[in-house]
């Protein structure tokens, strides 16, 4: 048994799952599902199409460089079978797919920072400049809300000094 | 008209869909179906591959002499032969200088079908076009080399001669 790739969109295409397509020229094609099959019939090259995996590491979006990327290269020649290393292989795979996925989270997450601050730094910029835009109740409310809150600040604290002279 | 329809009553066979739609299609089994909405695909593009039947042109991929042969009757199956089945075919096209000449009748073995042909461990498998190899009533190949990829169902039916001229298995 071997997890094949998606030729369309580079997901793995478990046992039961997708067709092969064989050309004359004896290059075959897998694909995971029938969407892929389609876009493939459609001649739709993946490096164009948004959602496929090939798309996403050309235009930087998703992480292409990783040590865990290693453990999946083909390996065409069989290993001579050891219970050990059996043992040992499908207890690492769960944490080296844990480890990539944490990778790639941080690698989003690092292309949309600064993306982040620079609605922040729009937002308090359009507080300072377009506080005017907003209709002059919702202003006038908002500084009385502002007023009341030093007062009680106040209040408090002269009992506060109060109780501590008691 | 006939996309409609399918649309309103799935349960109808098939059959019966190609019988209404005749006027349309032409063919009690028609191999095309035209998706209610192609937009910007070729209707070819998708295409529901069906058996190889009467009249079905297969192209020759040994070095037999002949180049086009149409199927005129399956060996096995009712609809139809599929991949790895033996047909009987008549020399459409042919080489000049060959062992087999135009108007022919002919066996011969499919190496590579359109539709997709299910394998034990659950996959499909399908081919760019349908061919077949030219064999002789007993099974004998008629040509001595084969062309283009090869599928190893043809081990289970027994065609070792065929798996072993190919140049490529799949």
């Amino acid at each position: 048994m071997r997890l094949e790739k998606c030729w369309f969109c580079s997901s793995t295409i478990y046992p039961g799952h997708g067709i092969q397509f064989v050309r004359n020229d004896a290059k075959i094609f897998r694909f995971c599902r029938s969407k892929c099959h389609k876009n493939f019939k459609m001649k739709r090259n993946p490096r164009k199409v948004k959602w496929t995996k090939a798309y996403r590491q050309l235009h930087g979006k998703d992480m292409t460089k990783d040590t865990t990327f290693e453990f999946e290269r083909k390996r065409n020649r069989p290993e001579r079978y050891d219970r050990n290393l059996t043992e040992q292989t499908l207890k690492a795979i769960p944490l080296i797919t844990k480890i990539r996925h944490d990778r790639l989270e941080k690698h989003i997450s690092n292309r949309q920072k600064p993306g982040k601050r620079k609605e922040m730094e729009k937002d308090s910029k359009e507080l300072d400049q377009d506080i005017g835009m907003l209709p002059k109740k919702l202003i006038s409310n908002e500084l009385a809300a502002e007023k009341t809150k030093v007062k009680v600040k106040v209040v408090q604290q002269q009992t506060e000094d109060n109780a501590m002279e008691e | 008209m006939a996309a409609f329809l399918r649309s309103k009553c799935p349960s109808v066979g098939r059959t019966l869909m190609g019988s209404l739609g005749n006027s349309l299609f032409g063919a009690a089994n028609s191999s095309v179906e035209a998706v209610a909405r192609p937009s910007h695909c070729d209707a070819i593009s998708q295409q529901i591959r069906t058996f190889i039947q009467m009249r079905t042109n297969l192209k020759v991929v040994d070095n037999s002499g002949a180049k086009r042969v149409m199927c005129i009757q399956s060996l096995r199956g009712k609809k139809g032969a599929r991949l790895g089945d033996t047909i009987i075919g008549s020399v459409k096209e042919a080489q000049p200088r060959g062992k087999v000449k135009k108007g022919d009748v002919v066996y011969g073995v499919v190496v590579r079908a359109a539709m997709k042909k299910g394998r034990s461990d659950g996959s499909e498998v399908q081919f760019d076009d349908n061919a077949i190899v030219l064999v002789n009533n007993k099974g004998e190949l008629i040509g001595t080399r084969v062309f283009g990829p090869v599928p190893h169902e043809l081990r289970k039916k027994k065609h070792l001669k065929i798996l072993a001229l190919a140049e490529h298995i799949v």
